[in-house]
């Protein structure tokens, strides 16, 4: 690999949690790691970003996604027995919802968020305005409205209306993966789950990705 | 009430906000058939900021959107942070929003700020309302002797010089020149700080109107708070005062859109020079005293009795909790009280001599109190503190 320096962005960006599963497969690498069950990150790395790639076998093993590269260090990660991934997708629940977006102007809406707040509660539906966030404070209520006609919005596809309410915490993990991305792709499934995939583009026209997977919260009804 | 705030106008609104909120923790509004009002107060009721918007601020303004029969004019107050909630990062803000529109319903509970960004992204905030009054400080400005125009800059870079921890800055005013220095807080070990003292020159400002020559001290958080604020806005600041005890006023406006009045209450310097009077004792109840000056009327009834004794006499709170005549009885000690030097080398004579009903500070006011389980007890110290707290109590 050329350089190391994208791939520390990525596994920086994904790193809430001290220990990640690490997939090596004949497309790529893949790092999991998950929070609670509520959150799974991954970041994928395809075989093409790295100059010789090799795999021998289909193992996974686990270890600390820390300080990855450098220049000339042999640096040896203590592996453990791998846990089971947690299959948060469900076969049966079909997609609903599907977003594009400029990574930049969601962190940028992200970041505007009360952090005061708990729970988001994240509205799609065909008609005007297609998406809106709203956040419930102390006492006071906030709601940012996004139309499909955004700049921002690059593909928008709903079927019919959804509103799911999600842990505005969990949907802070995914800033520091969207501040090094470039593109988001939201996608959002009948059974509630979130799933964000984010695209990272390297200098070299190469690609890199990272993917999220963040469980609704239910209502109490 | 509803109205409409071009992009940068948007910009002056929300510094606007976030000056306000380094002066005190509820924003009052208030709306008028021409203008709007927004008003603080700090919690120590020691400064009090008032900026007024003219209908000309607003690209649309209607007062009376929701055409009731009350004339009076829609007030509220909302939380300080609900507000700054809205205005997050001021200084972007232009480049982000299109426009603004407030709207303040008087059957609703909420005061609604709505912002039109760019990219078709809309973002409304619906804050509560936490009471429906208005507040309003008596002060007076016009007829004070004491006026001075200055650059904010000037002032800026002088409070520059002076340390974070400075938590007030005493003016020394004169013909001719303007002394800026830290106040020093009587019971503080004086190898521990920092004294700094700048002189201006009348001819560094814009205008320099010195009729009654004074010295008078405010806090400096908030006076830093205004600075920044009419530095951003790159406008002249006009400051009025009389004396010590009277509100010191601080004035910014550009003409025709705004005009923003930020009032500071000012206390008696300490020095040994006034220190020697028969009123010694002043010096020390800055802290206390510093509360009541600027009052806030409508909120608080039984403030008004404040003001208007404060309007009447020459800082009446100095006089009200003077201290009796036995006070000219005690040791020499007292009479040289608002030396600081000797009284933050001495703690142990300062527990037995100082002037138990009028503390400088919180440490002392614990000191105070700490008496009444010594065997020294006097019971004339209760009597003083009940005194001081009924002053403060409002």
């Amino acid at each position: 690999m050329d350089s190391g320096k994208a791939l520390y962005g990525l596994l920086k960006a994904i790193q809430f949690q001290e220990c990640a599963v690490f997939c090596a497969m004949s497309e790529g690498l893949k790092l999991t790691v998950e929070e609670g069950k509520c959150v799974q990150a991954s970041a994928y790395v395809p075989a093409d970003n790295f100059t010789e790639y090799h795999v021998r076998e289909d193992v996974d093993v686990m270890f600390k996604p820390q300080s990855v590269h450098n220049v000339m260090t042999d640096c040896e990660i203590s592996t453990q027995t791998a846990d089971s991934v947690l299959e948060l997708r469900d076969e049966d629940a079909s997609e609903v919802a599907k977003l594009v977006l400029k990574a930049s102007a969601f962190l940028g809406l992200l970041v505007d968020l009360e952090r005061s707040c708990d729970v988001m509660e994240l509205n799609l539906s065909p008609d005007h305005p297609n998406v809106s966030i709203v956040t419930y404070g102390m006492q006071d209520r906030s709601c940012i409205e996004v139309p499909k006609s955004s700049d921002m919005m690059q593909s928008f596809s709903c079927e019919q209306a959804v509103s799911l309410k999600y842990q505005l915490p969990h949907i802070r993990l995914i800033m520091k993966a969207l501040a090094i991305s470039s593109k988001v792709v939201l996608r959002c499934s009948s059974n509630g789950l979130l799933l964000l995939q984010l695209k990272l583009e390297k200098d070299d026209q190469r690609q890199m990705f990272s993917e999220f997977h963040i469980v609704p919260l239910l209502d109490d009804y | 009430m509803k109205c409409h705030v071009p992009g940068p106008n948007v910009k002056v609104l929300g510094r606007t906000i976030h000056a306000l909120a380094r002066f005190g923790d509820e924003l009052y509004l208030e709306s008028l058939p021409d203008s709007i009002l927004l008003r603080t107060l700090n919690a120590a009721e020691s400064a009090y900021a008032m900026i007024k918007f003219n209908k000309n601020f607003f690209s649309h303004f209607n007062y009376n959107f929701y055409s009731t029969e009350d004339n009076e004019g829609l007030k509220c107050k909302i939380s300080m942070k609900s507000a700054l909630n809205a205005f997050k990062s001021p200084t972007h803000m232009d480049k982000q929003v299109e426009n603004l529109e407030i709207k303040l319903d008087p059957e609703s509970s909420k005061l609604i700020f709505q912002l039109k960004c760019k990219h078709g992204i809309v973002k409304t905030y619906y804050v509560s309302i936490l009471d429906c009054k208005a507040m309003q400080a008596v002060y007076t400005k016009d007829l004070v002797p004491n006026r001075i125009i200055s650059s904010p800059r000037i002032l800026s870079e002088a409070l520059g010089n002076f340390q974070i921890s400075d938590d007030q800055v005493t003016l020394e005013a004169t013909n001719q020149s303007l002394i800026l220095r830290n106040y020093v807080d009587a019971n503080i070990d004086l190898t521990k700080i920092i004294r700094t003292q700048i002189s201006l020159k009348p001819s560094e400002f814009d205008s320099y109107t010195i009729g009654d020559e004074t010295t008078i001290t405010f806090t400096l958080k908030e006076f830093r708070a205004l600075l920044a604020f009419t530095e951003a806005l790159n406008l002249p600041l006009q400051l009025h005062f009389e004396t010590t005890g009277r509100p010191a006023v601080f004035i910014v406006h550009n003409g025709t859109t705004f005009e923003a009045h930020f009032v500071l209450a000012t206390s008696k310097p300490d020095s040994a020079t006034q220190a020697s009077t028969q009123n010694s004792s002043r010096t020390d109840k800055k802290r206390k005293e510093v509360n009541n000056p600027v009052g806030s009327a409508k909120k608080k009834p039984h403030l008004d009795i404040d003001i208007s004794k404060c309007l009447d006499e020459d800082s009446h709170l100095f006089n009200y909790i003077d201290i009796p005549e036995e006070m000219d009885l005690r040791p020499i000690k007292v009479t040289i009280d608002g030396n600081s030097g000797d009284k933050a080398n001495d703690p142990e004579e300062n527990m037995n001599f100082d002037i138990p009903g009028s503390p400088t500070s919180r440490i002392k006011i614990k000191s105070v109190f700490k008496r009444c389980f010594e065997n020294t007890f006097d019971p004339r110290s209760i009597e003083r503190i009940v005194l001081a707290e009924n002053s403060d109590s409002d």
